[in-house]
């Protein structure tokens, strides 16, 4: 039972892990297109850009807080 | 990380108080009112250094419920929750963890999951508030149909996601901050963990201004024409 909640805490990081990298990865995309377009927007478009960056990087801490619960039961 | 529990009973229950979180966040909130007092207690007309500071402080506040079209009046609880969030997660970097203690150690107050959610349920509880003062019952149901309905179950369901999501953002962000520093404090002590803190101080600010805005869009969601 030991060995099975460290896989799943496993499995549940790096799943975790991939949506919110995806998700910084599309932010940051986002966020290069409108700084190469119109250049004068880049300290605006950063502010937002740290906003969506920190909301999907909340969503591979939940899998963390998960994995920790999972280690630590 | 343990906490230092201390329990109490109660009639017939067990009351169990973390007092690292209570210490720190008294230690938090005593900085900020003093702060506080000092920067109002003499006002002139022609700003002093501090009372300058504090106007420019005052400024952003009412700058960002401009630019989120909320009402000012709901400006105290948004700027004290920044301000606190803010010098809670700040003081996670401060040397306070050489002060030994039973258990566990002094660090922000925010990676304690019972504060992040108690500030979120008095977030929920404001901005019911705010809705059915501005809208009456219309608040919960504005037209009797179909999709009135399913809007307000859906509504009713998001009363209970929006502080969970809003207390577990913080909490974690801190506490896997705090872990992260302690890992590379044990990989090497000199200087692995510079860079990890200076990352934390960018995510002590982010955090707070995440969880600023997302308290003026709900309350501006509950008080604003459509909902």
């Amino acid at each position: 039972m030991e060995q099975l909640a460290q896989l799943g805490a496993g499995i549940a990081i790096g799943f975790g892990a991939v949506g919110a990298g995806l998700g910084i990865g599309f932010a940051t995309k986002g966020l290069m297109d409108a700084v190469s377009r119109q250049p004068e927007v880049a300290g605006k478009a950063f502010g937002f850009f740290l906003l969506g960056a920190a909301l999907s990087e909340a969503c591979a801490l939940y899998a963390f807080v998960i994995a920790f619960l999972l280690l630590n039961k | 990380m343990e906490h230092w529990l201390y329990n109490i009973s109660f009639a017939g229950h067990t009351l169990t108080f973390n007092l690292d979180t209570i210490f720190t966040m008294w230690f938090a909130m005593i900085v900020l009112l003093i702060f506080a007092i000092a920067a109002t207690r003499k006002l002139s007309l022609v700003p002093g250094k501090l009372q300058a500071f504090c106007e420019s402080i005052m400024h952003f506040f009412w700058n960002v419920m401009g630019s989120m079209n909320t009402a000012k009046q709901h400006v105290p609880l948004i700027a004290s929750l920044f301000l606190f969030i803010l010098f809670a997660n700040l003081m996670g970097q401060l040397p306070l963890r050489i002060i030994h203690i039973k258990s566990g150690e002094l660090a922000s107050p925010t990676n304690d999951v019972n504060l992040t959610a108690a500030m979120a349920i008095i977030v929920l509880i404001y901005y019911v508030t705010a809705g059915i003062m501005k809208k009456g019952f219309k608040f919960f149901l504005h037209d009797f149909s179909f999709t009135g309905i399913v809007m307000a179950l859906v509504e009713l369901l998001e009363m209970v996601t929006r502080p969970l999501s809003l207390a577990i953002r913080l909490f974690a962000n801190i506490f896997a901050g705090e872990i992260l520093v302690t890992i590379a404090l044990g990989a090497c002590a000199y200087f692995a963990p510079l860079p990890i803190m200076l990352f934390e101080i960018l995510v002590a600010f982010i955090q707070a201004t995440v969880f600023m805005m997302l308290t003026i869009a709900y309350v501006s969601s509950a008080t604003g024409e459509e909902h």
